[in-house]
């Protein structure tokens, strides 16, 4: 049964094949709350604590860039954007996964 | 109906529309610069350079007048996902996050980084936590979507409330500093450039609601970004000999962190809690650039930087945003655009402050006060720069900047053609028009759909409904100039309150909303109300118990999402067909569940 659940999740034209199986939305929601916890707290701690330790990494240089400045601004401004494109990734394929996707 | 598949199609012009407003704009800006040369009157230059663009988003906005309440209200559910972007990254900046932006990066560095990550977080969390499920749902507003999830007219009503009051603060914020980029573009009175702004936002949402808006505020956007980065990319190229500014000035940066070693600039350490924001007015440079903690403490520096973050995450004017486009996948791209887009106009920002940094430390090393430069001399006659020269010796503190004026201050300290400044000027008005805008559009519909109507979930017959909508709206804007008229207050201390109110009301409750199917209407009300009084509370104590305004987040947000688990576990577990909304709008396909909603109301009228 669950074999027929990916076929059909897999199938693009099968109308219908959005509605995702009753029995797999607990499975769904377990990894979607995995992918949330994996895409927030790390950025979270790394936002935190790196303009903590700003002071003592500007004594060494980053393209000419004191590099505690460099890392808490362009560094953090990287990291959100990397963040947020791996979690589209991410949830996108948890979404396929579980046939949970939309059909359009 | 919204299920045709017509309105769910993206224009594939749209990229065509937008080329060709960018070229418009352009052209526009390269008249002006061979009028100027050609020695036009300066007058001339700068009312066209205000009005022109005025007229462009005007025009966008009018050409898309709308009926269809699902496209006065959400854009039919078809603005693609870069657009969206755009469009929530400069209604989360507006002016303040560039005008008033530039000027505290320019005095207090790396201490301003708080709102910079703070709005990246915000649209991480957005992204992850919030966006994709308001999307499935659909509802127009916030106070819809919360009163609809609790099942409960009070939750409905009481949000619309409390949401009000912050964005009336940023209303009044937006609106205070465009008009005074206006008033100085200009040379009028402020209170003229209010009411002038106040009647452009309700032509850009009054034709076709937020059809118009999301339109003619991407326009907006655009113009607004091109001011920003043109003109630094120039002065980028003249210093460093490649525009790319964000890049490039690294050696520039740790000249100048050296030379202000040497001139003597102090490293101050603030305490933990200490938050000194430089205010709205004549402030000289307070610290080196790049030594943290100076002015912010570290404790300060994390509970601001969450608590603008929580408060971007959960704006109700950015909320309705993501429930535009094509679908969840496309709104979880939206995020990824915006902040693309605000990282890159922070880092312009902070870049135009380092190069006007730089500017002034040329004078200090090198210049005695009889011989300042003609730049500096033309700032202090338009009174954005005020010269100590009692002294013998310059130094830093010698100088006084206004500090909503150095973002003006760089195309002409760069001695940039005179156009530039003006540019640079409508690009700001512009930001402030794309925030206040999405402040009154948004507003306008909570009043519409959730107080005027918020007793019934059933919405009035089309027609009535989007007339209502547009009323309101106007209504609200009207709102916003008469305070931003009566009380005159720092906007970027009016941004941040709004933010801190924002995040203790809402964010703890919409992110359990969603995450925590067990909460019930009366957490919700719990959640609502206790974060919003402690905030306010917090903020009114403020000086009493040793905590700045800005970081009464600190206790607010806590209180928001103790109030709201500890109500819902008080009281009796919400009823099957609750739950089975929460799970169902956890599951990105399937029929949009707000859409559902009005096809049953459309079906059952039909029958009767």
């Amino acid at each position: 049964m669950r074999g027929a659940g990916r076929h059909l999740a897999a199938g693009e034209s099968h109308r219908g094949a959005n509605m995702i199986e009753r029995k797999e939305r607990k499975p769904y929601w377990r990894h979607t709350k995995w992918q949330m916890l994996a895409s927030t707290v790390p950025f979270l701690v790394v936002i935190i604590v790196l303009p903590l330790y700003a002071e003592s990494l500007n004594t060494e240089k980053f393209l000419g860039f004191p590099l505690g400045y460099f890392l808490s601004a362009h560094g953090i401004a990287l990291i959100a954007i990397l963040t947020v494109a791996s979690f589209v990734n991410r949830q996108d394929a948890v979404d396929h996964w579980h046939g949970a996707h939309e059909d359009i | 109906m919204s299920l045709m598949p017509h309105s769910r199609l993206v224009n594939p012009r749209l990229g065509t529309y937008f080329g060709i407003f960018v070229s418009a704009l352009s052209g526009l800006v390269l008249l002006l610069i061979i009028f100027e040369q050609l020695g036009a009157p300066d007058a001339a230059l700068r009312w066209v350079m205000l009005i022109g663009p005025l007229l462009l988003y005007t025009a966008i906005a009018a050409s898309v007048f709308t009926k269809d309440p699902l496209d006065f209200f959400v854009v039919g559910r078809r603005v693609p996902a870069g657009y969206t972007g755009l469009g929530i990254a400069s209604s989360a900046m507006g002016a303040t996050g560039i005008v008033a932006m530039t000027g505290v990066f320019f005095m207090i560095g790396f201490d301003a980084l708080f709102i910079v990550v703070g709005g990246l977080a915000g649209f991480v969390l957005m992204a992850v936590m919030l966006a994709p499920f308001l999307r499935k749902f659909g509802a127009f507003t916030v106070p819809s979507y919360l009163g609809r999830r609790f099942n409960s007219v009070a939750v409905r009503i009481l949000c619309a409330a409390l949401v009000a009051v912050p964005m009336l603060l940023l209303l009044a914020a937006e609106l205070r500093i465009g008009s005074f980029v206006a008033a100085w573009l200009v040379g009028q009175p402020q209170s003229l450039m209010v009411v002038l702004l106040v009647f452009c936002i309700v032509l850009g949402l009054v034709f076709g609601g937020m059809r118009s808006f999301a339109w003619s505020s991407s326009a907006q956007a655009i113009a607004a970004i091109l001011a920003l980065i043109v003109p630094v990319a120039i002065v980028a190229v003249m210093v460093t000999n490649f525009p790319l500014p964000q890049l490039t000035q690294g050696p520039l940066l740790r000249e100048l962190v050296r030379n202000e070693a040497i001139q003597g600039l102090p490293i101050v350490d603030a305490s933990s809690f200490a938050f000194m924001l430089p205010g709205d007015g004549m402030l000289p440079v307070a610290k080196r650039f790049t030594a943290p903690f100076g002015s912010v403490g570290p404790a300060a520096f994390v509970v601001a930087m969450l608590t603008v973050a929580a408060g971007v995450a959960s704006a109700p004017w950015l909320l309705p945003r993501v429930t535009m486009t094509p679908g969840v996948y496309e709104t979880r791209k939206a995020l990824g655009w915006a902040t693309v887009f605000f990282g890159l106009v922070m880092l312009t920002v902070a870049s135009i402050s380092v190069f006007m940094r730089d500017y002034l430390m040329d004078i200090v090393a090198v210049a005695a006060p009889t011989e300042l430069p003609d730049w500096l001399r033309s700032l202090t006659e338009l009174g954005l720069a005020q010269i100590d020269t009692r002294s013998t010796r310059l130094a830093f503190a010698s100088f006084s900047f206004w500090r909503d004026a150095v973002f003006l201050s760089l195309p002409i300290a760069a001695g940039l053609p005179s156009v530039f400044v003006y540019f640079a000027a409508a690009g700001a008005v512009a930001a402030a028009l794309v925030a206040a805008g999405a402040v009154v559009g948004a507003l306008g519909n909570v009043i519409a759909e959730d107080v005027i109507n918020g007793l019934s979930w059933e919405p009035l017959p089309s027609g009535s409904r989007v007339w209502v909508a547009r009323i309101a709206l106007i209504v609200v804007a009207i709102l916003g100039g008469l305070i931003a008229l009566l009380a005159p207050t720092d906007p970027l201390l009016l941004l941040l309150t709004c933010l801190v109110l924002t995040g203790s009301t809402l964010f703890s409750v919409l992110v359990l909303s969603i995450w925590w199917k067990r909460m019930n209407s009366f957490g919700a009300i719990a959640g609502l109300s206790s974060g919003f009084g402690v905030a306010l509370v917090a903020m009114l104590a403020g000086s009493s118990i040793g905590l700045a305004g800005p970081l009464a987040g600190l206790l607010g947000i806590p209180a928001g999402a103790l109030g709201a688990m500890l109500a819902s576990l008080a009281t009796p577990a919400p009823n099957r067909r609750i739950l089975e909304l929460v799970r169902e709008m956890r599951i990105p396909g399937g029929e949009v569940i707000y859409d559902r909603e009005m096809r049953l109301f459309r079906l059952k009228n039909r029958d009767r």
